[in-house]
């Protein structure tokens, strides 16, 4: 989890966070990225996480418009370019806490395969980061 | 500088929300990697959605094909709007309709019968592919 001057400050009382990949496409970290997404909606906390879809998001579909700005969120970065966190601040987003996966990569010691098969690595550092991300929403919007 | 020829950009939408984006996404590197790796790059929507200028002047000089999931269209509408428009579109809800025995459900690893999907739709990418190369050989 990153602190920067992009993470919010604000207080807030809903009951449910954005979560927000960046889904890229050239890279295994991005598929990374994804695989983290639906641990955390679908498995981890299905009542309690919402996921945000970037490219309706930046074509301001609802509700993909209004859950950034009506949640805390979270984006996921699968490279340095940080895409879903842009376009996460440029949609009104209150960042709360970034993920950076190359960074996880790092910290866990995981190297996942390529965008397609993102192999054992890519799936137990896609696990380790779910855990963090539900850890953080808890911390959050509470257990 | 040697300027690429005979290559066209597949920008797939990779939707979360629905299983249709994850065959949009594993059908383009179906094409990428097997059925026609020397002819295709794929370029990260999100990238050129966030501003990737690479990406962008890419598709401002190279045929591209947008692949979408669902009707919202969103990387055709992308890259409609930040390059120009796509050569073609192909829409996993579409190609779909032809396969109805084939049922998708699953937005993160596919089924067998997904798979099949998804290599439909790549197949159907790749026919795009070689019809607008051909076009551009023509000229």
């Amino acid at each position: 989890m990153q602190n920067s001057q992009e993470v919010s400050s604000q207080p807030f009382t809903e009951d449910k966070v954005a979560v927000i990949p960046c889904a890229g496409m050239d890279k295994a970290l991005g598929s990374v990225a994804r695989a983290c997404a639906f641990k955390v909606v679908e498995k981890l906390r299905p009542g309690k996480a919402v996921l945000v879809c970037i490219p309706p998001l930046v074509a301001g579909v609802k509700p993909y418009s209004e859950m950034v700005k009506t949640y805390p969120s979270i984006p996921i970065d699968g490279c340095a370019e940080r895409c879903a966190t842009k376009i996460a601040v440029k949609n009104g987003a209150r960042i709360k806490a970034r993920i950076l996966i190359p960074e996880s990569a790092q910290k866990h010691n995981l190297k996942p395969g390529s965008a397609s098969d993102i192999g054992p690595d890519g799936e137990e550092l896609a696990e380790k980061i779910a855990e963090e991300i539900a850890a953080e929403i808890d911390r959050l919007v509470g257990k | 500088m040697t300027l690429a020829t005979g290559k066209v950009g597949v920008i797939c939408c990779s939707g979360e929300d629905l299983p249709e984006g994850t065959i949009s996404r594993v059908a383009t590197r179906l094409v990428l990697e097997k059925l026609r790796p020397d002819q295709t790059v794929t370029l990260c929507l999100p990238l050129f959605l966030a501003g990737g200028e690479d990406e962008r002047a890419f598709a401002r000089v190279f045929p591209t094909i947008a692949v979408d999931g669902c009707s919202k269209k969103c990387a055709e509408a992308g890259t409609k709007k930040f390059s120009g428009k796509p050569v073609a579109t192909i829409l996993v809800s579409e190609v779909m309709k032809k396969y109805p025995h084939l049922k998708v459900k699953s937005r993160e690893k596919l089924e067998p019968q997904e798979m099949e999907l998804a290599t439909k739709v790549a197949e159907e990418i790749a026919r795009k592919v070689d019809e607008i190369l051909c076009r551009t050989a023509k000229k």
